[in-house]
């Protein structure tokens, strides 16, 4: 993995203090292009804090964020979407009253053309911009193999099809990256391995995937590099099976539980 | 300058205290009472009633408005805002029959006490006057003092009794102070109880001084709810910095800024928007949304 | 054309022949004249509440409108008598102005959401009308008044409206022009609910989050939404001002304010229509219920309470449109 050229995100010395706390403490790594990549690590170790460090959800206290060389960080998250770092939320994250295909119609925004008046009015981009989202919402939903819910309401969905319908949402943004946050939570095996399936294929059109997970039996098949947080410290990095023989990473999880750990 | 403080501290005494009503009874139930300024009108026209015109001593008239106020309190949470809040989540129709109630209690107070403005005797006379520096009736300190007295037997209360502790522990988490045993229907109902009193209490001190009418309960509600965006809803420090912060500005800018007309709310209100662009969750209060 | 949309033109038609024709028709039968003038303050304060509900289709409830239809009405009257204009250039003025104003004041406050932004809301309200006491140019309490009747609007000598102080019935001239500009503005607002603009609010309204997630700039949508609301508020505002030739700081207050937030409530947050068939009833049940001089007040606020407990979710307003919907 180590011989891409340049990173497509490179995270310097990345910190946030939240008064007294430090939840991220001078956290560096790279993500390179097409590979899927998670961040693991006990509760409170700061995984979620960058991620939205990552996607300007969140201001930085010090260090910053490069996509392909540019800083990304401390901008406006609207802004960095468009860029394609795309960040997709847990479950309870969607829009309820909306049919799953309205969801993926609205999640292509940041490829429109047309202006909000043109909207309004009917313009030629607008028009252009509604059939091309159309068609992609389409291609999308039948990607994921959730086309038969297309016009199901968000909030009537099982748990498997929500975190579909995420996915979905965050693919239809035609991102660069996306950034997912626990995928796998709640679920069970079978659910996992569907889910799995999906990411892989998801990084199979191209995209870059980081996720933060919980669930190490999924991260331990789905992963080409982990990157391991411990009290807002990254404590290992390296690939799925150095991981699991880092004595760093096997002290910090003997101080949690085990059901924790899941495997 | 020490008269301006002094009116100052005089206002933000009595705002105190219906802040804190309001900020209780939002930190309880999430629900914005737009009833309050009405309430504290009732509480108004009680004491008016028992003091002014059955001639019973002052403390006593001032109890019945506390009483009055707090059985009214007590009954609008547990019939109609109580039932209200356990079937729908939706904030807006907590906020619509905030509203309802409000028209309901304006229309009591007008068939029950009339349109007219009422006002009673002085409890105290004289005037002090220091040099000419501070010059403040008598009654005024004595309320002032009387509000300030209240404003510390509540947060004792609320600090050291068992119910005031219960309160709290619902403020903070309703959820968790369920599952530690805090009756939450009774107590959401005591607190409601207690915030509508507080009303009361400052409605039957303050027709002492500037008398009660009709029309005072909607512009009441709305210098509440700008203090409680100044201090920080639901806090109870954020509703007494409120109110004591607001009796200043009007203060000073009834001093400053009369010389160009009525201005001093707007002026107040520009620099709330100021403040709140940097500081959405006002002075004391916790980071949301 | 789909039966979908052959039934919508049908209503739509419906809807324009009774109010331009029908309604004139019966009310010149019957003789109520005064009936014209009920008529035409549902219609304008159904414009103000079209504004509100816009507000709440980006997820903020908005009880400030009051004090946008304040502005626009002294917008309006201030030109009209001091600056000698025209008052339907003043019209779009008082729109555009109470526009600028909500982008000013949205820019800060639309950061604030649910019980936070009803409140500042509320407190603008009464802060406009504090204003309107206070500053110079709106000649305090005593108000501005003996306003002109709108003059005539012609362009290159062709007259598009006639002067109404000529006009034998200005009444229905006002009915007529106060309807016009209720179609126009729920038209626009249909056309902003099923365009994209509309996913975008609804987004917006949902999840904020997510929505920031995919790109949409909201805190530019919300602006522009905030400002087309005040936008509706400060022609209704106006429009009112010309009618009753008089702005008073009291002309607009919180009372109205909270009533077109009931307006939109009662009539049902999910419908564009909605705000129009709220206004009407509110409107009507408070005039109907003025026969009962001191109690109108009592029976209206334990009617409203009621309504509430017995659907807090607003079921009433919902079902009751749908009923109408199905009925068109």
């Amino acid at each position: 993995m180590g011989a891409a050229v340049t990173p497509l995100l490179e995270i310097r010395e990345l910190t946030r203090k939240f008064g007294g706390l430090t939840a991220t403490d001078a956290v560096s790594f790279d993500v390179q292009e097409h590979e899927i990549l998670s961040v693991i690590g006990p509760n409170g170790a700061g995984k979620s804090t960058l991620f939205k460090m990552m996607t300007s959800f969140l201001a930085t206290t010090s260090g910053e964020v490069l996509f392909r060389g540019k800083r990304i960080s401390d901008l406006k998250p609207h802004i960095v979407a468009r860029m394609g770092i795309v960040r997709t939320f847990q479950e309870t994250s969607i829009f309820k009253n909306m049919t799953v295909r309205e969801s993926v119609l609205i999640a292509q925004h940041l490829r429109s053309t047309a202006s909000l008046s043109g909207y309004f009015f009917g313009s030629r981009a607008a028009r252009s911009d509604e059939d091309s989202f159309g068609r992609r919402a389409d291609e999308v939903l039948s990607f994921l193999g959730i086309s038969e819910i297309a016009n199901e309401r968000a909030s009537n969905l099982p748990q498997g099809h929500l975190r579909a319908l995420g996915i979905a949402i965050g693919l239809s943004t035609d991102p660069v990256a996306l950034l997912l946050d626990e995928p796998f939570a709640g679920m069970n095996q079978d659910e996992t391995m569907k889910m799995v399936s999906l990411v892989k294929s998801v990084r199979d059109r191209g995209v870059t995937v980081l996720l933060v997970e919980h669930d190490m039996a999924a991260v331990m098949t789905i992963s080409d590099r982990i990157i391991v947080l411990n009290f807002g410290k990254k404590i290992a990095e390296g690939t799925p099976a150095q991981i699991q023989s880092d004595e760093n990473v096997i002290e910090a999880y003997l101080g949690s539980s085990d059901d924790e750990i899941g495997i | 300058m020490e008269q301006v403080i002094a009116n100052g501290l005089y206002l933000g005494a009595q705002y105190a205290m219906i802040a804190l009503g309001l900020t209780l009874i939002f930190a309880l139930m999430n629900v914005l009472n737009f009833a309050h300024g009405q309430m504290y009108v009732i509480g108004g026209f009680v004491t008016y009633t028992f003091y002014g015109q059955f001639e019973i001593p002052f403390i006593f008239a001032l109890l019945a408005s506390c009483a009055t106020l707090a059985i009214l309190g007590a009954l609008i949470e547990r019939f109609l805002f109580g039932p209200v809040i356990r079937r729908s989540s939706r904030e807006e129709s907590t906020m619509l029959l905030a509203a309802g109630i409000a028209f309901l209690l304006d229309a009591v107070i007008l068939l029950v006490f009339g349109e007219k403005q009422r006002g009673v005797p002085k409890i105290v006379n004289g005037v002090f006057n220091w040099d000419f520096r501070i010059i403040m009736p008598y009654d005024r300190i004595l309320i002032c003092v009387i509000a300030i007295l209240s404003i510390v037997a509540f947060i004792s209360f609320m600090h050291f009794s068992k119910t005031g502790r219960a309160l709290r522990a619902l403020a903070q988490d309703r959820v968790a102070a369920e599952l530690m045993g805090v009756n939450v229907k009774r107590y959401s109902m005591i607190g409601f109880a207690l915030g509508a009193m507080l009303a009361g209490l400052v409605g039957g001190l303050l027709v002492t001084i500037t008398g009660v009418n009709l029309g005072m309960g909607g512009p009441t509600s709305i210098k509440a709810f700008l203090m409680v965006m100044i201090g920080g809803a639901g806090v109870i420090s954020g509703a007494i910095a409120g109110g004591f912060i607001l009796g200043m500005l009007e203060a000073v800018g009834l001093a400053v800024l009369s010389q160009y007309g009525d201005i001093t709310y707007l002026a107040i209100f520009i620099a709330l928007m100021v403040f709140l662009a940097i500081r959405p969750q006002g002075l004391m209060g916790k980071p949301w949304g | 054309m789909s039966l979908k949309d052959a039934r919508r033109i049908l209503a739509l038609a419906a809807f324009l022949i009774s109010v331009f024709w029908l309604i004139p028709y019966l009310i010149a039968v019957s003789g109520y004249w005064n009936f014209y003038f009920t008529l035409t303050s549902v219609a304008l304060l159904s414009v103000a509440s079209a504004g509100v509900w816009l507000t709440f289709y980006i997820g903020r409830i908005n009880i400030g409108q009051g004090a946008f239809a304040l502005i626009g009405a002294y917008v309006s009257a201030i030109l009209v008598t001091k600056a000698g204009i025209s008052f339907w250039i003043s019209l779009p003025i008082a729109g555009l102005f109470a526009g600028m104003v909500a982008v000013l004041i949205g820019l800060p406050i639309l950061r604030l959401r649910g019980v936070y932004f009803a409140m500042i809301t509320l407190v603008l309200t009464e802060v406009v009308r504090l204003a309107a006491l206070a500053l110079p140019i709106t000649n305090g309490a005593k108000g501005i008044v003996s306003i002109p009747l709108p003059s005539e609007l012609s362009i290159f000598g062709i007259v598009l409206i006639p002067d109404f102080s000529a006009i034998e019935n200005p009444k229905l001239a006002f009915y007529y022009t106060a309807c016009a500009l209720m179609v126009a503005c729920y038209a626009a607002m249909y056309r902003i609910v099923n365009s994209r603009l509309g996913q975008l609010c609804r987004s917006m309204q949902q999840n904020e989050e997510l929505a920031l997630s995919v790109g949409v700039n909201i805190a530019y949508l919300r602006v522009i939404i905030f400002a087309i609301s005040s936008f509706f508020g400060g022609v209704g505002g106006a429009m009112f001002g010309a009618i009753a030739q008089s702005v008073y700081p009291s002309s607009f207050v919180v009372k109205d304010s909270i009533d077109f937030m009931l307006n939109c409530f009662l009539g049902g947050l999910g419908y564009v229509f909605g705000p129009m068939l709220g206004t009407l009833v509110l409107y009507f049940g408070w005039d109907l219920l003025f026969e009962l001089g001191k109690y109108q007040l009592l029976i209206y606020s334990c009617v409203l309470i009621l309504v509430i407990l017995v659907l807090p979710n607003g079921l009433l307003s919902v079902r009751l449109s749908r009923i109408l919907w199905a009925r068109q």
